[in-house]
């Protein structure tokens, strides 16, 4: 008995001090099949046979001791070890990363996206045109004959005596009405490239993009107007912002009104973005003119509708303070950087 | 339109407004108020006397005077040649505000100075406002004996002391710009009465004369003429001086200023001739005159077929609607006149005024076009205006080619109707009262109110929603409410190609790429190089510029532009794209264009640099549209032979979709780019509209495999032009649908390797979808397909 207790105490000394070599040493001294525990089996033989199964459990505690210590220890040690390999790859954490590319969309696409979910959320869908176009939908169908001096405030380019750049997304609206005279009731928006006689500066460009939108059907009226446009400027700017209209002149719609939004700057409290007002001007609109409904064979009588256009980099220089239109057209990457989300 | 509220305040009483107030309500109305100016702001100012004068000792030029300004005397030193003892002078005191700034207590070279002698162009007066023969012009305003030491209302009493509205009116409403539709629109706006002086049928006066009158043009379809024998040319009187300078307008004589004022009110453009120059009593307007001709400003401009020109025995006199002849003009000693008030076409005289870029008033309201009755009522204004200011005797009766009459007509409008449209609840007592203010006769039966549509007004006015549009204007509509159309619901959605490009954007940004928008036009060296298109390229008629003259043919130059612009400002590693259309003769398409320059992984601390190459741009090119849901077996990848002037002969290639042009991509030339201070460019250019006809396929979840796969390596000994796509499809071919991926994993040429040849080594994996394939399964597909590869390429096995 003497002698499984100094064993045990042997061999748990022993592996408490132990190294990785020594422990697989001890394994094999204690636990092998000639290995001390074993051997103490030799004793069985010489106890009576009452005490032969205590020997026993007592030799298997012993055996499972020693072998739990030294499982525990190995663990240890293992652990140890790779807690130094781990030191070992420190590594300076402050170090640059790897820069992983990432490009972006251009402001002008996200204003166009921005408005073009907005309004097919309202079940509007989003209408194409040419942008070399004949001054027929440029101009004519949308109420504007030759020698009308509302061509005038377009001043335009012209590729041959019929045929122009297109100057404002209405040649879009006028296809449209065309198209789907017979399938009323319309309801898309037309985004895109306009151009006009302007000499480029911080505020002009010679080329632009536009976002207009159309809705014709029985009983629309103003009020339905101001309410579509309200909608679509709180989501692009404010949840808080409202909209005025001011009396204007647009040849294709009657009446016309220009609309202001709710400076999203100060909030309506006047700031130099809306030199005090409190207002800014942020898109025309108007009921379609009955003349213009007739040309394109719908019954004016009978269906009414609203027309609205808004400039996107007008939208895009507001909501993100771009201050130089030309910006926008320059595709400097510093600036590109900036519209990363 | 210049809007001067003295003018103003003589035809409607505004005394209890503010100019604020005035605004605003403008504004509301819908007329843009776009400045607000004094013809002076000049403060602080007195009339005084310059007591003494005499030469400053330490300059050739200034004066020192003592000027008396009625409560005291001040030392003033003055520059003025002018300045002399005895003079009435306008003196702005210490602390008075000139556009020049503000007046201080000086000391100039050792004298001291408390004030400032001033000329009127001193106090901000526009010099076109100043009359030729003023001291102003080169000294200081002398002022006449009318004038009080130490009075102050010097502005007033000069007649520049004035407030000008810069209105913009819109294109509906020409008639805007004449004072007394403005008088009547803001009589509406403000709701007061208008008074305007009564001179109808005043022209209706004169004995029967020998004149002649014809209009050769359709273009000119009224002329009223009226010969004057007999005027006396002398100073306008004040009143009509203030409202001239108020419009600026220069103050010439009695005649000139008469034709001037009446075009302001009226908005009838009139020329007078003397009719000294017209001696055999003859014009006709013609518009077949081609050659130079000297109008009123001493300039010669080249008239064309087409341009209305004024005539007499055949030769010209003046340039119709836009400026009179330096020929017929009014002189100093003109005794008799005719009088001309015409009608010429709108959009004719727009198109000679900008061709000529002579941009005058009349030109300018003959081009907005005038009211029915303009020439009418001008003349009548005219006439009145000579008899009570020129003297006018023996006038000749009004000779008239043409007619102009006018019938008032009515426009009916529903409330209901009006109501139905707007949203809103009007009465017809507001309805009504909207009618009422513009000064219109109306009546109202039942639900129906009549307007009845002056002269003045039936350029804009013609169907019933142009009256609702008035109710709005003149009513307050900041309490309209917002509701939403009553539709039948639809589904709105992208297109097609909306979907494409919104695809394409967000795979490419998420690639490391930047979204670009480039201009359409272009300088001819764009369309000179362009790529993917043989059509002629669009030119302008009339381009702003030789850099912004033709559409441009294809996108390539457009990137190399922003690539050039991005490394200057040290951008570096440039992925750009961008989608837009193209034009040439055969009308627009769409397209994509990719460039690439730099690396696309760069760690320089890891010394990690990967470069863009051909690969890398091709691997873009067939994500994306594996993306699109373009498979690759539709896709063939072939050697450029379209366009090697651009791109590099052998690191470029063309890509066909189902047998269809869709791209070419690769490595620019360097020659091409050389030539642009670039080098090591990558670019691609892919037809979105052949993408857009094409048939994405479906989506189809995959069916896995349940036996192994097995894999096998191969090593062949072949030609060096021996394409892998080539031994790729031929061992697909033959494997059929036991092979589910080959892919090449090594290729050597060099050491070892006979000249012309090259070792590729290929790994196949094999599967078969219904059982596991046995070692002698997948030996006999694998022989069979070793063999067919050495006979077809005639290769070796390594």
């Amino acid at each position: 008995m003497l002698d499984l207790e100094n064993i045990k105490n042997e061999a748990l000394n022993a592996i408490k001090n132990a190294d990785s070599k020594l422990l697989e040493e001890l394994r094999i001294e204690y636990l092998s099949k000639k290995g001390k525990v074993q051997s103490l089996m030799a004793q069985m033989k010489d106890l009576s046979s009452e005490e032969k199964p205590k020997f026993g459990q007592l030799v298997n505690d012993l055996k499972s001791a020693i072998s739990d210590a030294i499982d525990k220890k190995k663990q240890e040690l293992e652990s140890a070890q790779l807690n130094l390999k781990l030191e070992s790859e420190k590594i300076d954490i402050t170090l640059d990363s790897y820069n992983l590319k990432h490009g972006s969309m251009h402001p002008l696409t996200l204003v166009q996206k921005e408005l073009e979910d907005i309004f097919i959320g309202m079940g509007y869908n989003v209408a194409e045109g040419p942008e070399l176009e004949s001054d027929l939908y440029n101009f004519t169908k949308a109420n504007t004959p030759e020698g009308h001096p509302a061509r005038d405030m377009q001043d335009t380019f012209y590729v041959d005596p019929t045929h122009l750049l297109r100057s404002q997304t209405t040649a879009i609206q006028m296809r449209v009405l065309e198209n789907e005279a017979n399938n009323l009731p319309i309801k898309v928006i037309c985004p895109g490239k306009v151009y006009r006689r302007d000499d480029d500066d911080a505020t002009h460009s010679h080329q632009f993009m536009q976002c207009e939108g159309l809705v014709i059907g029985e009983n629309i009226t103003v009020a339905d107007l101001k309410g579509t446009l309200e909608l679509m400027i709180r989501e692009l700017f404010s949840q808080n912002a409202s909209i005025r209209f001011r009396p204007s002149y647009f040849p294709f719609t009657e009446p016309s009104f220009e609309v202001d939004m709710t400076c999203h700057i100060c909030h309506g409290k006047g700031c130099s973005t809306c030199k005090g007002t409190g207002w800014i001007e942020i898109l025309g609109s108007g009921m379609v003119h009955p003349n213009v409904l007739e040309m394109a064979g719908i019954d004016s009588k009978k269906y009414t509708g609203f027309a609205f256009g808004a400039g996107i980099e007008r939208i895009a220089m507001l909501k993100y303070g771009i201050s130089d239109i030309r910006d926008l057209y320059t595709n400097d990457i510093r600036f590109l950087d900036g519209f990363k989300r | 339109m210049k809007l001067s509220l003295n003018w103003l305040s003589e035809l409607i009483d505004i005394s209890d407004l503010s100019v604020e107030q005035i605004v605003s309500k403008m504004v509301k109305c819908g007329f843009e108020v776009e400045a607000i100016d004094k013809l002076s702001d000049a403060t602080n100012l007195v009339v005084g006397k310059v007591i003494e004068c005499k030469d400053h000792p330490d300059s050739d030029h200034l004066h020192i005077t003592k000027t008396d300004i009625g409560c005291e005397v001040l030392d003033i030193v003055c520059g003025a040649p002018n300045c002399r003892q005895g003079l009435k002078v306008i003196v702005a005191k210490v602390g008075a505000k000139l556009p020049g700034g503000e007046i201080k207590a000086s000391t100039i070279r050792g004298q001291s100075s408390n004030g400032m002698l001033c000329s009127l162009k001193e106090l901000g007066i526009d010099e076109s406002l100043i009359p030729d023969d003023s001291t102003s012009i080169n000294g200081i305003e002398e002022l006449d004996d009318s004038f009080n030491v130490g009075e102050t209302d010097i502005l007033n009493k000069l007649g520049y002391e004035d407030t000008i509205l810069d209105v913009s009116i819109y294109a509906n409403r020409p008639d805007c710009l004449s004072m007394y539709s403005m008088a009547q629109e803001m009589g509406a706006i403000l709701d007061k009465e208008v008074k305007l002086p009564d001179y109808e049928f005043q022209s209706n006066i004169g004995n029967k004369g020998n004149f002649k009158l014809e209009s050769k043009s359709k273009n000119c379809p009224h002329f009223l003429a009226k010969v004057i024998n007999d005027v006396t040319i002398k100073e306008s009187p004040e009143w009509m001086k203030r409202h001239l300078r108020a419009n600026g307008v220069k103050c010439i004589n009695n005649l000139v200023d008469i034709s001037n004022y009446v075009m302001l009110e009226t908005g009838q453009p009139l020329h007078f001739y003397d009719l000294r120059s017209i001696p055999n009593k003859e014009i006709t307007v013609r518009d077949d005159y081609e050659g130079p001709y000297v109008a009123l400003d001493g300039i010669e401009y080249k008239i064309e077929k087409g341009d209305l020109i004024i005539t007499s025995d055949n030769k010209p006199i003046g340039i119709a609607g836009i400026m009179g002849g330096d020929n017929t003009k009014i002189l100093d000693d003109t005794k008799s006149i005719v009088i001309e008030a015409a009608l010429f076409d709108h959009a004719q005289i727009r198109n000679t005024s900008n061709r000529l870029g002579l941009q005058t008033e009349s030109a300018a309201r003959f081009s907005k076009g005038l009211e029915p009755m303009s020439q009418h009522k001008a003349m009548d204004r005219a006439v009145h205006l000579l008899l009570e200011l020129a003297d006018a005797k023996t006038i000749e009766e009004t000779v008239e080619y043409g007619k102009a009459d006018y019938h008032p007509y009515e426009i009916s409008e529903t409330l209901t109707h009006l109501n139905s449209l707007i949203g809103k609840n009007y009465t017809m007592q507001e309805a009504t009262d909207v009618i009422r203010r513009l000064g219109f006769q109306y009546r109202v039966e039942g639900d129906t109110f009549t307007s009845i549509i002056p002269s003045h007004r039936s350029t804009d006015l013609k169907i019933s929603v142009d009256i609702d549009e008035e109710i709005i204007r003149l009513t307050d509509f900041d309490d309209l409410k917002s509701t939403l159309p009553l539709m039948p619901q639809t589904v709105g959605k992208l297109t097609n190609i909306q979907n494409i490009r919104r695809s394409i954007r967000n795979e490419l940004s998420q690639l490391g790429f930047y979204d670009t928008v480039n201009y359409t036009l272009v300088s001819k060296k764009y369309i000179d190089e362009t790529i993917l298109n043989d059509n002629e390229a669009v030119e302008l008629i009339s381009p702003l510029s030789d850099a912004r003259r033709y559409l441009r043919t294809s996108l390539m130059n457009s990137l190399l532009e922003n690539l050039a612009y991005n490394l200057d400002h040290n951008n570096n590693n440039i992925n750009l794209f961008e989608i837009s259309k193209i034009y040439d003769s055969n009308g627009e398409q769409e397209r994509l264009g990719i460039l690439m320059q730099g690396s696309i992984v760069e760690h320089k601390l890891k010394h990690i640099n990967i470069k863009t190459d051909f690969y890398v741009i091709k691997g873009i090119i067939m994500s994306l549209l594996s993306k699109l849901g373009f498979s690759s077996q539709r896709i063939n990848i072939l050697e450029n032979n379209i366009d090697t002037t651009h791109f590099h002969p052998y690191q470029s290639a063309i890509l066909m979709m189902d047998n269809q042009l869709l791209a070419i991509f690769g490595k620019l030339h360097p020659s091409f780019v050389k030539s642009l201070k670039l080098d090591d460019v990558y670019y691609g250019e892919v037809l979105l509209d052949v993408l857009a006809n094409s048939k994405p396929s479906k989506i189809k979840a995959p069916v896995l495999n349940k036996y192994p796969s097995v894999s096998r390596d191969i090593s062949l000994l072949l030609k060096e032009d021996i394409k892998v796509a080539e031994i790729i499809k031929t061992i697909k071919k033959v494997g059929s649908h036991l092979v589910s991926n080959v892919e090449a994993f090594d290729i050597y040429q060099g050491e070892h390797i006979e000249d012309g040849y090259k070792s590729i080594s290929l790994n196949i994996v094999y599967e078969d979808p219904n059982k596991t394939l046995t070692s002698d399964d997948v030996n006999e597909i694998h022989d069979k397909i070793l063999n067919e590869l050495i006979s077809t390429f005639n290769a070796t096995q390594r």
